[in-house]
């Protein structure tokens, strides 16, 4: 079995920003419940090839995320 | 005239009386400078992902108005000297993405609520978790002694 453990949090490689029917991705920095899944434990943006999601999709989650940090909702590190 | 968006954090120990009154001092001067305030936001007290000058919560206000883009630095100005705002980020936007968050009705309150009842649950289940480990541990412990 090529498929290994780490697939299986993420299993589904669909981009779970695009619509269906390809209409323009909104990401709002302010909704932390949809950003908190796409960071690491350690507040690292998730590599799309780990989350599945598409290039496009990817960037502009990015950018949101990077606001998101810039005002203090989600962390620039979590310290252990 | 550009449309944007300031979110802003005051300090977490201030009353709701002066939180009004900074928000009407705001809106004041963004009106004095031939801007227009769209849509007013709180987001009430929530905890900072990281300390910001040594405060652990903020009271996050959410604004949507017009303004010249000239008089960006100076409302940027006027939020840095503000005693109340510990952060503050303006970001601008286009049409269509004003007009979606204008669409959107007050969601982030009930999101706000929805988060703190998580909270509670995950941490009750953290336990029982924990305690479930410990009684199996034991139990192990038992079964080798017997051995």
């Amino acid at each position: 079995m090529p498929e290994t453990k780490k697939s299986s949090v993420f299993s589904q490689k669909i981009c779970r920003f695009c619509n269906e029917d390809q209409s323009k991705v909104y990401i709002d920095f302010y909704d932390v419940k949809a950003l908190k899944p796409l960071i690491s434990e350690r507040g690292k943006i998730v590599p799309s090839r780990i989350s599945g999601n598409c290039a496009k999709c990817q960037r502009i989650l990015t950018r949101a995320i990077k606001k998101a940090r810039s005002i203090a909702l989600l962390p620039f590190a979590v310290e252990h | 005239m550009r449309s944007y968006q300031s979110v802003l954090i005051l300090k977490p120990d201030i009353d709701e009386p002066r939180v009004a009154e900074a928000l009407e001092k705001i809106g004041e001067f963004i009106k004095s400078n031939g801007g227009a305030c769209l849509k007013v936001e709180n987001w009430g007290k929530k905890r900072l992902a990281y300390r910001v000058k040594k405060n652990r919560f903020g009271i996050y206000l959410n604004l949507y108005h017009t303004l010249e883009s000239a008089k960006v630095v100076e409302l940027e100005t006027k939020y840095k000297l503000y005693d109340l705002i510990i952060k503050y980020m303006v970001v601008r936007l286009d049409d269509d993405e004003l007009e979606r968050a204008l669409g959107k009705e007050t969601e982030a309150e009930g999101e706000a609520k929805d988060e703190d009842k998580d909270g509670k649950t995950e941490k009750k289940a953290e336990v029982k978790a924990e305690e479930k480990t410990e009684e199996k541990t034991e139990e192990k412990a038992e079964v080798k002694a017997e051995e």
